[in-house]
């Protein structure tokens, strides 16, 4: 019981660290390596479940699988929208795209 | 109960937050890319401690991979790779920890105060675990893999053509 | 007792590598080398560059040699002797293998130079492409065991070996080798003539030493990974189990540094273009032969 919580609670401030960054920098690539913080937070806490709770279902495993995949690939979009960007203004601040508005 | 199990995931966790927090406090750009790794690794080594031993090869090899190829793009973007100067690069920094204390917080909160089921004790080996993922993956989530790869194929392609470059650019 | 032997055996291995490879560069047998480059590299001042990166110029020479070690220490030396035991060993080898390619940026980027970042960059593009027909290769000899433990793969291999049952397999798995031990044709990242010297080129002293022994013990542990998946590890009529595997592993670690003579050093690009174009859809290819077979 005592190793589910502690576990999870590490995934939760995993999590809340994430969260932080993706909200207060301004960079692109930085926003990105906070959403990674939070999608691994997310997995460790799926096996945790996984491990303690219900260890004969493998559901939970595909899970992570398809979260893996998942921030392999939004890295990989991530990275090609940034460089267009880069082509384009010459920097990938995402304070600066307010000027797409006019 | 302490166990030798309990203190080495506390352990871990502890220095997967501490890299954690240093990807956001660090100016270096490069070392917290790689400070980032390492918080993957050590979260790989902790699903290797909680048994689930083909995911946590696969965290290990993959995060490695993906970031080395964030340090090469960071140091092709960002103003100030090295962190030699002394720049500060976020805003509505309250609002942001705010929010961030609130989750946190909030999933601390949930987690202390719901009913778990009992632990169980006995988890497969893991030549019966990779046998088993196997047949899952074949027999009933097959139709989410089939997604999957197709959305790989998307995102290849996807992300291949959004990076070239313009073809008759008039200046 | 046996580890004693075993571990005696593994040195004498990655001294007569390193008389190979002194061989096959300079033309001439000096058995007293590898131990006269010890010396000199041991005894040699510590240079560091200005304004380098500290934790990263400690950090990358320990990184390089400890995941040698990790990729060695899954893999079976004889019947009833691995190291570690872990049940998926080889996928494990390729996340070892990836932990060189971390080891070699980190090492590009710490010491402050031009030459020695670009040499990172070009290893981590190398890396990436190789690493794909690597862990294909693999992945067809898993499916022939039906297992992913060292020993089980060994065993599937008692009456046909894997070079004959998946060739094409093979040809990959060697050529992807030479490419991530950056060994020659492949030797773009830190080949002397080519970004003068490359990653290595600002490493002096005891930490050039220790990439060096490092680098061996690299092409030590690709050597024994093709023993054990193709070669049939420790099957053979007479000698004892152990002695066959070190005999298979030393004859495909001296024939690396004949075959990488054969053709000049390739481009960087051109080498990204054989991995990528022609190295990925062979390995498909290896991938769905080995599943007629396993069908019929």
């Amino acid at each position: 019981m005592i190793e589910l919580i502690s576990v999870l609670i590490v995934g939760a401030i995993l999590f809340g660290i994430g969260l932080y960054g993706a909200l207060s920098q301004t960079n692109l690539v930085m926003i990105m390596m906070g959403v990674e913080l939070m999608l691994g937070a997310g997995m460790l806490n799926l096996v945790a479940l996984w491990r303690y709770l219900h260890p004969e279902s493998y559901s939970l495993q595909v899970f992570v699988l398809v979260g893996m995949t998942v921030m392999a690939l939004e890295a990989a979009v991530g990275f090609a929208i940034g460089t267009q960007r880069f082509r384009t203004k010459g920097s990938v601040e995402m304070e600066e795209t307010s000027e797409m508005k006019e | 109960m302490i166990t030798i199990r309990l203190i080495i995931l506390i352990v871990l966790g502890l220095g997967a937050i501490w890299f954690g927090w240093r990807v956001f406090m660090t100016s270096s750009m490069v070392r917290s890319a790689f400070s980032l790794l390492a918080n993957m690794a050590i979260l790989g080594m902790m699903f290797l401690v909680m048994r689930a031993e083909f995911l946590a090869v696969l965290q290990i090899m993959m995060m490695a991979t993906e970031m080395s190829i964030m340090a090469i793009f960071m140091m092709m973007y960002m103003m100030d790779p090295g962190g030699m100067g002394d720049m500060d690069m976020s805003h509505q920094k309250k609002t942001s920890i705010a929010l961030a204390l609130l989750a946190g917080v909030a999933v601390i909160l949930i987690v202390g105060f719901s009913q778990w089921d009992a632990i169980a004790e006995n988890v497969p080996t893991t030549a019966q675990q990779n046998y088993d993922l196997g047949m899952e993956l074949m027999k009933r989530s097959m139709m989410i893999f089939e997604t999957a790869g197709t959305s790989i194929l998307v995102a290849m392609i996807a992300a291949a053509a959004s990076a070239l470059p313009f073809k008759n650019r008039k200046k | 007792m046996m580890w004693i032997l075993i571990l005696v055996l593994f040195f004498f291995s990655i001294y007569a590598i390193s008389v190979v490879e002194h061989w096959s560069v300079y033309r001439r047998w000096d058995f007293l080398h590898p131990f006269s480059a010890f010396a000199f590299s041991f005894t040699q001042e510590d240079i560091k560059p200005r304004m380098h990166d500290k934790t990263f110029l400690q950090t990358a020479p320990i990184l390089f040699i400890v995941a040698a070690v990790l990729s060695v220490g899954v893999l079976p030396f004889a019947k009833d002797f691995i190291l570690v035991r872990i049940g998926t060993a080889a996928l494990f080898i390729n996340a070892a293998l990836a932990y060189i390619m971390v080891s070699m940026v980190l090492a590009g980027w710490a010491p402050n130079g031009l030459y020695s970042m670009i040499g990172g960059w070009r290893f981590l593009g190398q890396l990436i492409a190789y690493s794909m027909p690597i862990v294909m290769a693999i992945t067809s000899t898993v499916m022939r065991a039906e297992s992913m433990n060292m020993t089980e793969i060994v065993e599937s291999q008692y009456d046909l070996w894997n070079i004959i049952y998946q060739p094409l397999g093979f040809i990959l798995f060697y050529l992807a080798s030479l490419a991530l031990a950056f060994l020659p044709p492949f030797d773009i990242p830190n080949s002397t003539g080519e970004l003068s010297g490359g990653i290595f080129s600002e490493y002096t002293g005891k930490r050039l030493l220790v990439f060096r022994i490092g680098r061996l013990i690299l092409i030590f542990s690709l050597a024994l990974a093709t023993a054990n998946l193709f070669l049939g590890g420790w099957y053979g009529p007479y000698l004892p189990g152990f002695v066959w595997i070190f005999l298979k592993t030393g004859a495909v670690a001296i024939s690396y540094f004949f075959a990488g003579r054969l053709m000049p050093r390739l481009r960087h690009d051109h080498t990204l273009e054989w991995s990528w174009k022609y190295g990925t859809p062979l390995a498909l290819t290896n991938i769905l032969w080995v599943g007629i077979l396993l069908l019929l």
